[in-house]
């Protein structure tokens, strides 16, 4: 029985979580779509197809924007983040449906990127509540988001770690509750980001302010 | 009888009608109030009040754009900030889209998530500018704008008189009787729009006489108070008595004098209210027309003309918003022995803190002047003892900061510059 709550929580619950997930986005692309979108229409200066891949490529350059070359630490602090991050939600595909490559050494490996996610996480938490320019623009979301990944964090590190039943129980159900919450928080903000990127790409690379070549 | 709308309706209506694909995406949950944006702007470095950095200042916004559209807001509004708006925000909105923000872009350029902070803002202004909250002297100015072109032979024979005066200057500058400020020739190659004053005329009619030019100039001024409005029913009216004077005049390039916002509004928003229409000519900055010339031999020019140190402010509508980095540096790499780069420059380049028709208000000057901090630092770091601007609201503000700061620099065009460097064909001047 117990076996059975194991992989209803690991496979069942999963798809469910997924499928909601999914069918939640696709509303939301869906109503971005419906919406007019003013396209620019001056001759262009520059390539739109280059400015998108430029205003892609730029947040793997710390050195493109002033923010990041300012705080550089911030940008090693995100990139920490995302790593952890994209491990923990790796975690949730390859152990249910490839557990083959889960060897000690990978799980442990994803646990050291999920743990440095979780320290920058308590970073960012401790900023927000200390730093006024950002407390001041801070809703509960923004607390509850960066609490709740923290929180994903853990239990993915020490389902990782250990490998036990109980830890990977809790796992794959934290995993499911995120699943449902992240539509409605500021966590789909990588949704957007995507739509962002391209509109600026399209924009900037057209009036020829990015991607070099300049008519 | 049909019930009076209140101003919060209205003001919810023209945002509704302002809700497009890139804008639902800019007041989405795609920000995620990081606040690596906050230390971009000049607001925020020149006064440190959390209020006033981009993030604060498009989440008034933002909210409200939540409270309509966010799936929480009927449930949890307050959870994501979603909120009604109210009189107070509009009135918040003012100092948040007209006082405190420049338009200047140096937000987007630098936020890792592209969060247009500017389009939110200036979807504000709009709403704004609907329910008549905006600044009055902005009205005021536009409609002065359109009403010129609607009272044009009431104002046409004074007009041609002033020029026929700034004529008379020109052809004693370069010592040629023949020299000419032609107006209304059809089928010349170039119609210049200049601005109010003398200063955007008689540096652009020197260098057209020099490089031999086929031109015209307008019976208009280039500047657009509309698109500070960001009120498309205006900003279009005042764009479109220029386009109709190039149509009539059958020309084949409108050159807009140095005026950043004036060259944004005829480069690339203008095609987009005008997308019906087949346009028979180019729009160019009168920069690119410089450059042209000194690249091209054209007109020739002697950096030693100009022998003091000059430093250049990018202009934000001119750079981060249309591209133009390579000609003005093209142009005094000619022009000047000492040009010094300020720190940062281009894309990255600090706002002067006059932008976004802030230059209009003078019950906001504090506020402006203040603003102008990091520029004035950039300039003072750079030693030079000139800084060239090619836009008039900035050349304005430069102006005031040079004063506020005790910068003790000259606040120059390139049109000046580059005609005092020019070494006149016959030999004279």
């Amino acid at each position: 029985m117990e076996d059975r709550f194991l992989e209803f929580v690991k496979f069942d619950l999963q798809i469910i979580a997924l499928s909601v997930f999914a069918l939640l986005y696709a509303l939301k692309v869906y109503q971005l779509m419906k919406l007019p979108w003013p396209k620019e229409r001056g001759p262009r200066r520059g390539s739109e197809e280059l400015g998108v891949v430029y205003s892609f490529a730029w947040l793997f350059f710390p050195w493109s924007m002033s923010s990041t070359t300012q705080h550089i630490g911030r940008w090693v602090e995100f990139a920490l983040y995302h790593l952890g991050a994209g491990a923990a939600i790796l975690g949730t595909f390859t152990i249910p449906f490839w557990p083959a490559i889960m060897t000690r050494p990978v799980s442990l490996t994803m646990a050291a990127l999920v743990i440095g996610g979780f320290i920058v996480g308590a970073i960012k938490l401790a900023r927000r509540i200390v730093a006024p320019e950002l407390r001041v623009v801070s809703t509960p979301d923004d607390y509850f988001s960066l609490a709740a990944v923290e929180v994903f964090f853990f239990f993915t590190a020490m389902a990782l770690i250990t490998e036990a039943r109980g830890w990977m129980i809790a796992y794959f159900l934290i995993t499911a509750a995120f699943l449902f919450y992240v539509p409605f928080s500021k966590i789909s903000h990588y949704v957007y980001w995507f739509f962002a990127r391209v509109f600026f790409g399209l924009r900037y690379g057209r009036r020829g302010i990015i991607a070099g070549k300049r008519a | 009888m049909e019930e009076q709308k209140t101003v919060v309706e209205q003001a919810k209506e023209e945002l509704e009608k302002r809700f497009s694909r890139t804008l639902a995406v800019a007041a989405s949950n795609l920000c995620v109030h990081c606040g690596l944006c906050v230390d971009q702007c000049h607001y925020f470095v020149a006064t440190r009040d959390p209020n006033i950095s981009p993030v604060a200042k498009a989440e008034q916004v933002r909210r409200v754009v939540k409270g309509e559209h966010d799936w929480l807001r009927r449930i949890f509004p307050w959870w994501t900030g979603a909120k009604e708006l109210t009189e107070e925000d509009l009135d918040k909105w003012v100092e948040a889209a007209y006082r405190n923000c420049s338009m200047c872009q140096r937000c987007v350029v630098n936020c890792p998530l592209g969060v247009d902070t500017p389009l939110v803002l200036a979807t504000a202004r709009g709403v704004l500018t609907a329910i008549g909250k905006a600044p009055e002297i902005l009205v005021q100015l536009a409609d002065a704008a359109i009403a010129r072109e609607e009272n044009l032979e009431f104002f046409k024979d004074f007009y041609l008189e002033q020029i026929k005066e700034l004529e008379a200057e020109l052809q004693k500058k370069v010592g040629d009787p023949e020299a000419r400020i032609p107006v209304e020739v059809e089928g010349a190659r170039f119609l210049y729009v200049p601005l109010s004053g003398a200063h955007t005329i008689m540096p652009a009619a020197e260098i057209f006489y020099h490089a031999g030019e086929s031109w015209t100039l307008s019976m208009f001024e280039a500047a657009n108070y509309g698109i500070f409005l960001n009120d498309p029913v205006r900003a279009k009216r005042i764009t479109e008595r220029i386009i109709r004077e190039a149509e009539r005049l059958k020309v084949q390039e409108i050159i807009i004098t140095e005026c950043g916002h004036a060259y944004a509004v005829s480069r690339w928003e203008a095609p987009k209210w005008f997308n019906d229409r087949q346009w028979t000519f180019k729009v160019r900055s009168i920069l690119e027309v410089m450059d042209e010339y000194i690249q091209t031999g054209r007109i020739q020019v002697d950096p030693a003309r100009n022998p003091f140190s000059v430093t250049y402010h990018d202009s934000c509508n001119l750079g981060r918003n249309s591209g133009l980095f390579d000609e003005p540096r093209r142009i005094l790499a000619a022009c000047v022995e000492d040009f010094r780069e300020m720190t940062p420059n281009r894309e990255r380049n600090y706002c002067c803190g006059g932008g976004g028709g802030l230059v209009a208000i003078p019950e906001w000057q504090d506020i402006r002047l203040q603003a102008g901090k990091p520029k004035a630092e950039q300039i003072r770091a750079t030693g030079a003892s000139a800084v060239v601007a090619s836009c008039d609201n900035c050349r304005h503000q430069l102006g005031e900061i040079n004063e506020h700061y005790g910068l003790n620099v000259r606040v120059m065009g390139m049109a000046e510059l580059v005609a005092n460097a020019i070494v006149p064909k016959n030999g004279k001047k």
